[in-house]
């Protein structure tokens, strides 16, 4: 088809060039512009060429040397198509185009050869890409190579066959164009055929999106796969471990047997001895008897012929001689008469009745399927965290090769006073290994020990083991906890008579009340008291829990702790006589009239001389910040001090206090800011009625604001060498009411 | 009057801070050109000096202006000292210390001068506690110094639009303060404008000029022989009037000021005004912990006194004063 159309022109026109030589070839010229045909001018050729070379982005690298081809193709078609076809246009025409034929083509087969190569190759590699990208190397190459075709067509106004078998993979072509997926036929097809063709009224998705769906799909079941074959390997190591135990089982228990069996072959055999013996002793004892008898029938044979003999002799006798003799034979024959002949057999001829006593060997078969009674069983020790408040859990094992109908398992509580008394014993029957025993004591030594039984009978005792139970819960103290923004310190009591090892404190942030899930747990706690780090502006539950040998005991009543500002009691220990606190612990009473009551004591804890009281604040390093209701006209004295501040001074009197001292005397109010004696001159305008107080120690700053104007009033700078507490002292009756566990407010941060 | 144009011609906040060139010709047309003196990278940030013909003034005046590295990225607080008697704009600028603080709270500071200069009024510069340098910060009302010396309205509008509009300040966050005259004109300039200012300190200020040398001198020479017309301009009497809206006034003054024992400051007068009036002031009365044995015993005092070494020595806390209000 080809050949034809790029043949039919080159005829046409030799056989035209005959006729109207110059004025057709201008004509046809003509028309060949108007129509961009194929076969258009040399010069017009290579005009399109390069445009669609330039007009193909893809593939650029590609189509560098692709271009150079072109260029070469150009080349050649200069050297040879345009003297063919213009210049020697006649009847050269049909003898020339075989003969530059066959010039022509080794080179372009070399050339061809050399890119078409590089393009499988690439190809090739390009495939894993093509998942990615299906259009690009594809459409690149496929591209290129009809470009390159189509310029080939173009110059030579035929195809070239050789070309096309080594760069052009026709069926491929096809694939290319598919680029959406038919849902009905489960087939890509091409976007173009799903508009004209039998998919019209078909789904169709994007072919990528149907890849990703059917790589889903496999991932999916791959991923069965993956988990059945985890199962199924599971399954086997089991059945392997089930085959091993199987064999073992079985190879004992033949072991026994054998030894059984052996055991009562042998007793046969001893008892077949012993009755062969036996027998052939009575065989011999019998004969022995028998052959005795037999001796002494013959002497008495022998005696009574010899007797017959000589009367018959005394017979022939004279008679004299024969009276003589008869007389003496009479004698002897009355003598041998009167021995009296035995002839009663001796022994029995007959097998005396042997019964065989096989009981033993009975006994032995029957020991075959029976039992020996069991060995002591071996109590274990109490496995950590197995204890209740109120149970234990008791744990103990046999000899493998005891059989064990039922325990009986027996306590009683561990009594270190008296031995002699002994608590009343518990006897439990079980049948496991284990046992968890109830209703027991908090916090308490048990000792147990365990028999095993079967039909056979009852092994010794084991040896005593003590178990412990669980403690009691503690008792939060939830008066006393103290708490700032990164932290709480947490009190609690025992809750248990006698000591237990150690305490577990549980936090879990109450963002959402229903989940109970502990957030973090702090072990190990030796005393009743525990300092918890905390983030700043949540809720927590914190619970205890007491531990011993035993485990650990049920959780404490919860207790809530606000991480907002610090938190913090009045002291009652520090509390001056004066001076009531009232039932939340922040607000400090000095009533009228207990101003009479004497002087108290001097004390180390307890505030004698100022009227004052502290305020545990948590000892954490940080900032504090606590508020104090004051009455305008109050002579009151706030401020910080150590703990050991001297109790017998007044607040500020020394450096072991930082504070600020309202005095209200003839209608003027003084603020001091008072340290070891001494103030500075400090003058306020309006007076406040809300003191705020920021105790920063990473600062070492103490600064005084007032608060409903948000007026800073002073700053100390002090070094806290130890941790201080709040202090509040009331020179004159009055109130002063705390509020903590607020926030710090914006302007105090300035300081 | 001259806002609207000015707003439009202003250029980007972060234009004005980073382009000392671009400061030139904005506004030419107005006679309000901004011509740099000096800019000294400082803390961060830059301290600069400008002059420009002031409209109230009728003359040239330069005005210090610290730019804290805040002011790159977006528009500050601005917070304004007035200075005392005989002051420029240089002394508080070289001898305070303020700009560590300031970098620190990303506040733009500016220092006007204390008076117009250069007026060739007569007798402008006969005393060193009248005409140059102390303008008082009051508008004049008498010849010859009621053309130029409306310190007043100076510090108080044309200044402020003049930073407002050049400088990446918010116009919305203002402070003042100042040291003796200056701290003087602090107060009157917040008690006469309620809000205008989110707050006000001062160091040693005249709290009562009317009963004092200084502002006896001062307030007849400007405002002439009519004392009603000076207690517009007298901090301890505008608090009387003042309508009570939120305002925390910082005090400090020096224990050893001679000017404090002159009867020149008379804080005390302001401090029982605002008790009265309930009106907040922190007063605080600071004297050296130290004492020099030598000082005490040839009866030289040694506490503070009225020097900028106690404004550097209390400094941080006024520019934290304010940058707590303008900060919020």
């Amino acid at each position: 088809m080809e050949e034809e159309a790029g043949g039919a022109p080159a005829m046409h026109r030799s056989t035209a060039s005959k006729n109207f030589h110059f004025y057709h070839m201008d004509l046809y010229d003509f028309e060949d512009r108007l129509h961009i045909f194929p076969e258009e001018t040399t010069r017009m050729r290579r005009e399109v060429v390069q445009a669609e070379m330039t007009s193909e982005p893809r593939g650029a690298a590609k189509g560098k040397p692709q271009k150079e081809l072109e260029e070469e193709v150009d080349e050649l078609v200069h050297l040879y198509g345009l003297e063919d076809d213009h210049e020697l246009g006649d009847e050269f025409v049909d003898e020339n185009m075989p003969r530059i034929e066959v010039s022509e083509y080794p080179p372009y087969g070399m050339m061809r050869r050399e890119p078409a190569g590089e393009q499988r190759d690439w190809r090739l590699s390009g495939e894993a890409a093509e998942a990615e990208d299906p259009g690009f190397g594809r459409w690149g190459s496929a591209g290129q190579c009809q470009d390159l075709r189509e310029a080939y067509r173009y110059t030579r106004g035929r195809a070239s066959e050789e070309y096309e078998c080594y760069v052009i993979p026709e069926e491929e072509d096809e694939e290319e164009a598919a680029d959406v997926f038919c849902i009905t036929c489960k087939t890509p097809v091409r976007a173009l055929e799903k508009v004209f063709d039998e998919h019209k009224e078909h789904e169709v998705t994007p072919l990528n999106k149907a890849l990703e769906i059917a790589k889903d799909e496999i991932h999916k079941n791959m991923y069965k796969l993956e988990k059945q074959i985890i199962e199924m390997e599971n399954f086997a190591s089991h059945l392997e471990e089930v085959f091993i135990t199987v064999e073992e089982n079985f190879g004992r228990q033949e072991q026994n047997f054998e030894s059984h069996y052996n055991e009562i072959l042998e007793t046969l055999a001893q008892k077949y001895e012993e009755k062969i013996q036996a027998l052939g002793e009575k065989k011999k004892e019998k004969l022995e008897a028998l052959y005795g008898q037999l001796v002494i029938c013959g002497e008495n044979l022998d005696t009574c012929k010899e007797l017959m003999e000589t009367v018959e002799e005394m017979c022939h006798e004279e008679k004299v001689d024969f009276i003589k003799d008869a007389v003496a034979m009479a004698d002897r024959l009355g003598k041998f008469l009167k021995t009296k002949t035995d002839i009663e057999i001796s022994a029995q001829h007959d097998f005396e009745d042997q019964t065989l006593d096989f009981s033993d060997v009975e006994q032995l078969m029957g020991a075959i399927n029976t039992i020996p009674a069991p060995s002591a069983p071996v109590i274990n020790p109490q496995a950590p965290n197995s204890a209740t408040g109120s149970s234990v859990r008791v744990c103990w094992s046999l000899y493998s090769d005891d059989t064990v109908e039922s325990y009986q398992l027996s306590y009683r509580p561990v009594q270190d006073g008296s031995p002699g008394k002994d608590q009343a014993e518990f006897i439990m029957t079980v049948k496991e290994t284990y046992c968890s025993v109830t209703n027991l004591v908090p916090n308490t030594q048990y000792e147990f020990w365990v028999t095993a039984q079967n039909r056979t009978g009852l092994s010794p005792a084991s040896e005593r083991a003590v178990y412990m139970t669980a403690p009691s819960p503690p008792i939060i103290k939830s008066k006393e906890i103290r708490s700032c923004e990164e932290a709480a310190l947490i009190c609690w009591e025992c809750g248990n008579l006698n000591p237990v090892d150690s305490y577990t404190v549980e936090l879990s942030q109450a963002a959402t009340p229903e989940a109970s899930g502990v957030t973090e747990s702090v072990v190990g706690i030796p005393t009743c008291e525990a300092l918890v780090q905390l983030q700043p502006r949540q809720r927590y539950m914190i619970y205890v829990r007491a531990l011993n040998v035993g485990g650990p005991s049920a959780r404490s009543e919860p207790a809530t702790v606000h991480t907002t500002g610090s938190y913090f009691h009045l002291n009652k220990h520090t509390c001056h006589p004066w001076l009531t606190i009232s039932e939340d612990g922040l607000t400090v009473v000095r009533s009228e009239k207990k101003t009479s009551a004497g002087e108290p004591f001097p004390s180390n804890t307890r505030f004698t001389r100022c009227v004052a009281v502290m305020g545990n604040l948590i000892p954490v390093r940080g900032r504090h910040y606590w508020e104090v209701e004051v009455d305008e006209c109050l002579d009151y004295t706030v401020g910080v001090a150590f703990e050991d501040v001297p109790k017998q001074k007044d607040l500020g009197a020394d450096c072991f206090s930082w504070c600020l001292r309202h005095t209200f005397a003839s209608s003027r109010h003084k603020y001091e800011f008072l340290h070891n004696k001494t103030t500075p001159d400090i003058r306020i305008t309006v007076f406040p009625r809300k003191l705020g107080i920021l105790l920063d120690y990473e600062n070492s700053k103490l600064s005084f604001f007032n608060v409903d104007i948000s007026q800073h009033l002073y700053t100390f700078g002090c070094q806290f060498r130890q941790f201080v507490h709040p202090c509040f002292s009331l020179e004159k009756p009055g109130c002063l009411k705390i509020h903590n566990g607020i926030s710090m407010p914006k302007h105090v941060t300035f300081y | 009057m001259l806002r609207p144009p000015l707003s439009i011609l202003t250029a980007s906040p972060s234009a004005a801070a980073a382009g000392d060139k671009k400061h030139k010709p904005v506004n030419r047309r107005r006679r309000m050109a901004l011509k740099q003196i000096s800019s000294n990278k400082c803390f961060g940030g830059l301290q600069k000096v400008f002059e420009h013909d002031s409209v109230e003034l009728n003359c040239k005046m330069k005005f210090a202006i610290y730019l804290p590295p805040k002011a790159e990225t977006g528009k500050c607080p601005a917070l304004y000292w007035l200075s005392g008697l005989t002051c420029t704009e240089q002394n508080f600028i070289s001898k305070s210390g303020y700009h560590q603080a300031a970098s620190e709270h990303g506040l733009v500071v500016i220092a006007p001068d204390t008076s117009p200069r250069g007026c060739n009024i007569k007798g402008e510069d006969e005393s060193w506690d009248f005409g140059t340098g102390a303008g008082f910060y009051v508008d004049a009302t008498e010849d010859p110094w009621k053309t130029n010396y409306r310190m007043y309205s100076y510090v108080t509008k044309e200044l402020p639009q003049l930073i407002n509009a050049n400088f990446p300040v918010d116009p919305q966050r203002m402070s003042i303060f100042g040291h003796s005259m200056g701290g003087h004109g602090a107060l009157i300039c917040t008690l006469k404008n309620p809000g205008k200012y989110k707050s006000v300190s001062a160091f040693a200020p005249i709290c009562n000029p009317v009963l004092c040398p200084w502002g006896k001198k001062a307030f007849s020479g400007y405002l002439g022989t009519d004392q009603n017309k000076w207690k517009a301009y007298d901090a301890t009497h505008l608090v009387n009037s003042y309508p009570g809206s939120q305002l925390d006034i910082l005090i400090d003054q020096g224990k050893d000021d001679q000017f404090l024992s002159d009867g020149q400051l008379l804080p005390d007068n302001f401090i029982a005004a605002c008790t009265e009036k309930k009106i907040p002031v922190v007063f605080r009365l600071q004297e050296a912990n130290m004492i020099c044995f030598y000082c005490v015993g040839n009866g030289i005092l040694n506490g503070y006194d009225h020097s900028y070494y106690f404004i550097a020595t209390f400094i941080t806390d006024h520019i934290r004063h304010h940058a707590k209000y303008l900060n919020a």
